[in-house]
């Protein structure tokens, strides 16, 4: 019976590319090439219908809740807050209210959500210690736990973490990863400092994903429900890792949502289950860490909980191996406007919006809600193509650098 | 009694959007350039308000307000332009992208939304394949704002080049698509569209009559029997060849020529001369680094002898006008034209046109201009030597052809436009805001 509640959510917003490829002048200067490679009217649109359905709705919502004793962590992208600095200072002080409040955490994460660590571990940490700081400038807290790209975990990307400064690290509570363990305890690897907190991935997507589907034995879900299924939970804490855009994005408003959410402090108050944020939980079960072998081959919390969801087709290898492409060219420019560049061009976005790609089922159906709508129109075989060309022509933009 | 629509400054202002454009050195690659110029000129000297949109100079201000805010020129691009300083095609596909990703939005927000606000119909001309896409788009963005009832869309072609690029089907849906001459409007059928034939015109100046000195020296300058000129791309469609072997041809029968010409800077000129060399003719090439009239003419004489001049230099507008006149004739003979602009120029001025026979609707054979009727270099030769033993028709040709010419001034040429635009909207029923007989 698990007596103890940890809410994450977090906030991202991709630099989504521009489709078709938009081909760079030669010569080009990096401000340019980064207008020809993002498309900030797509992002900006996005943004600000995002901001209307989840962004103010949602952290009202929430702090309401914490106001009234529910406690809750948060983490944010770089692109977020770079598209909240351009288009909603409004959204960014409402997270800004809902952070200060003393019952909520701050959580770091990959800032560009990249797959950075895959190219450059020594870049990976800087990247953390960076975003570490500036979210500090941002919101005045400098945060202790993190959570990475994807939550993805490996036994490299462990010790980067442990080496990048951070007292704990949330990760997907996989059954290929805990084997006979439960995600409901506290973890370390071989004795190490740096805390686990596994995501029960199950009671997570009952919210995440499965809410608003009719077709689910478990719909329509009550808050009661859901705070009687959190206490049966078996173990010290639950651990529940949400996107923000659940609220009133991936699930509508009038699916229910807020209405669910509303009324779950109320419903874990009278099951006596405490709302920890995860600092609160890393001091609470310090003593009860359990030691968790780490994979070498790393989890995410997307599709089956591998990296299969986002290297999982030909056409995902084929962009991979462009990021690392992109990469290595603007490392050997040494120019910092172009290494920001290909940072972003590392995105995990890129490759998770192309997962369905030769694929069909629920996964392909995440994967193609996330792929933009304008793309569509050039078709499957030509957002491969033209996604592609992005990468090529910033690479041959990159010539005139060196 | 119903009346009319009627198209008028007071309810209706125009856009015309090209790759070409009125920015003489960066944005005239060809006729098309010139069009946009002189058509969007004349409208604002009627009273349109009228936005040209096009890749300019991108030293040149982004905006420019040109009749007293009449004409209003939107430099696009001008962030590419700048890596690509040679002019309007260089770094085509990069300029292209960004035309048909930013114009329509612009075109809705800042041209269509504020006129629809003062009651106004908007009439939108897109020319050449370039602006294809970007059109379709415009009237995509227009339809979901609820604008397209608002606006008259034409999308204009003057040459068949790129039509491979085109999404017929889109564009003929969302525009009403023209072109400058009959001959074009039979290519296009093959496509599945009827365009609408909307002349080419030229500017009124074209007919102002010039009585500068140096005008009556250029004659004088040639000893031979014969002048000749020739204008245009270096392209197997101008027939170049065949006018280099007539030139020959008359000078192994004994006619003495002297053959003007000026090319583009397409490599097919290797071609051309190399021709004229195996034939036997003296070709000189002439650079004038100033050049108005005087330098010009003393070029030509420094020149000579030669039987091919092969001018490389910017021939102004003056000096091409003397040339169209004095010469004794123009051979503007393209196996394919559109239109054929410099033929109809060469008879404003009161020269001798010999054209071909495709796109150019204003030449009636041996009236107005002589007509090619084959490739054949002995019907040049034949013609010439018509001229030369036939004076009295030779100035006949000459005044009919300076008749004609006034028919197709862009003032006449606007006036069918305007009775083509009522005629559209009329059938389009498109919403010509409060005032739609122009009081």
């Amino acid at each position: 019976m698990a007596s103890d509640l940890v809410v994450y959510v977090v906030v991202h917003q991709p630099q989504r590319l521009k489709l078709p490829a938009q081909p760079i002048p030669k010569g080009a200067i990096p401000d340019d090439i980064e207008r020809c490679v993002f498309d900030s009217e797509l992002n900006r649109f996005y943004f600000e219908k995002v901001s209307k359905t989840c962004y103010h709705p949602a952290t009202s919502l929430f702090l309401q809740m914490v106001e009234s004793g529910f406690k809750m962590s948060i983490g944010f992208s770089a692109s977020f807050i770079k598209q909240a600095l351009a288009w909603g200072p409004d959204v960014l002080e409402g997270f800004k209210n809902l952070v200060k409040h003393p019952n909520v955490e701050l959580v770091c994460v990959e800032p560009s959500h990249s797959f950075i660590f895959f190219f450059d571990v020594e870049k990976f940490i800087d990247r953390m210690k960076w975003w570490r700081g500036y979210l500090k400038e941002i919101f005045g807290f400098e945060p202790k736990v993190t959570d990475t790209t994807e939550m993805y975990i490996s036994n490299d990307v462990y010790f980067a973490l442990l080496q990048a400064g951070f007292e704990g690290a949330l990760m997907d509570g996989r059954e290929w990863v805990l084997e006979w363990r439960d995600p409901t305890h506290l973890y370390t690897y071989v004795g190490k400092k740096l805390k686990l907190l596994p995501r029960h991935y199950d009671l997570s997507d009952d919210v995440g994903y499965r809410f608003s589907n009719w077709r689910w034995e478990g719909w329509p879900l009550k808050a009661e429900t859901y705070a009687r299924w959190l206490k049966e939970a078996r173990g010290d804490f639950v651990l529940i890792g949400w996107d923000m855009e659940t609220f009133g994005e991936h699930q509508r408003e009038d699916s229910g949502i807020f209405w669910f959410m509303g009324s779950l402090p109320r419903e874990l108050e009278w099951r006596n289950i405490t709302c920890l944020t995860p600092s609160e939980a890393i001091a609470k079960y310090e003593d009860k860490t359990h030691d968790l072998p780490l994979p070498e081959f790393g989890c995410t919390w997307a599709g089956s909980g591998g990296m299969e969801f986002f290297l999982g087709n030909s056409a995902q290898l084929a962009i991979f191996r462009l990021m690392q492409h992109v990469y290595n060219k603007a490392k050997l420019t040494g120019h910092e406007r172009l290494l920001d560049i290909a940072m972003w061009l590392t995105q995990s976005d890129n490759l998770h919006t192309i997962q369905w790609f030769g694929r069909t089922g629920e996964e392909a159906e995440v994967s193609a809600y996330f792929t933009p709508r304008r793309w569509w129109e050039l078709g499957p075989d030509r957002i491969i193509w033209e996604q592609q060309q992005v990468y090529k022509n910033v690479i041959r933009a990159m010539d005139h650098y060196l | 009694m119903v009346k009319a629509i009627k198209i008028t400054p007071k309810n209706t202002e125009f856009v015309v959007i090209s790759f070409e454009g009125p920015d003489k050195y960066y944005s005239q690659a060809g006729g098309l350039g010139v069009r946009v110029s002189e058509l969007t000129q004349v409208l604002a000297s009627k009273g349109f308000t009228t936005h040209v949109i096009f890749i300019g100079d991108p030293k040149k201000p982004g905006e420019e307000c040109l009749q007293e805010g009449r004409l209003i020129l939107h430099r696009w691009s001008q962030w590419i332009s700048d890596y690509y300083p040679i002019g309007v095609y260089q770094g085509e596909s990069e300029k292209l992208y960004d035309f048909n990703d930013t114009v329509p939005t612009f075109v809705m927000n800042d041209i269509v939304k504020p006129a629809v606000e003062r009651k106004k119909l908007v009439v939108i001309m897109g020319e050449e394949w370039h602006t294809a896409a970007a059109m379709i788009n415009i009237s995509d963005i227009l339809h979901y704002n609820g604008l397209r009832d608002k606006v008259l869309m034409l999308w204009n072609a003057n040459h068949t080049m790129s039509f491979h690029r085109i999404d017929w089907g889109r564009l003929n849906y969302t525009t009403t698509i023209t072109t400058v001459s009959k001959y074009m409007k039979h290519c296009m059928w093959g496509l599945g569209v009827n365009p609408m034939v909307i002349s080419n015109g030229i500017p009124k100046r074209m007919l102002e009559e010039h009585d500068h000195e140096l005008y009556k020296e250029f004659r004088t300058i040639f000893p031979s029997d014969l002048v000749l000129f020739k204008i245009g791309r270096w392209d197997p469609d101008k027939r170049w060849n065949m006018a280099v072997e007539a030139v020959a041809c008359l000078k192994r029968i004994g006619v003495s020529t002297t053959f003007l010409i000026r090319g583009g800077k397409e490599t097919y000129e290797g071609e051309v001369m190399h021709n004229a060399k195996k034939l036997g003719l003296m070709v000189k090439e002439v650079r004038v680094k100033e050049p108005d009239i005087k330098n010009s003419l003393d070029a030509f004489r420094r020149a000579l002898p030669a039987d091919i001049l092969n001018l490389k230099f910017y021939l102004s507008e003056d000096l091409l006008r003397l040339i169209y006149r004095d010469s004794d004739a123009v051979l503007a003979n393209s196996g394919r034209e559109p239109f054929g602009l410099v033929g109809l120029e060469v008879m404003a001025a009161g020269g001798v046109a010999i054209t071909g026979s495709t796109g150019e609707d204003y030449v009636t054979p041996f009236q107005n201009a002589i007509v090619l009727e084959t490739d054949d270099p002995r019907e040049l030769v034949q013609y010439l030597l018509f001229l030369k033993e036939h004076p009295n028709e030779e100035k006949r040709i000459r005044r009919e052809a300076r008749i004609t010419a006034k028919q197709y001034t862009w003032d006449e040429i606007l006036k069918n436009l305007i009775y083509r635009l009522e005629f559209i909207a009329f059938t389009k029923n498109i919403q010509m805001g409060e005032n739609p007989h122009g009081q």
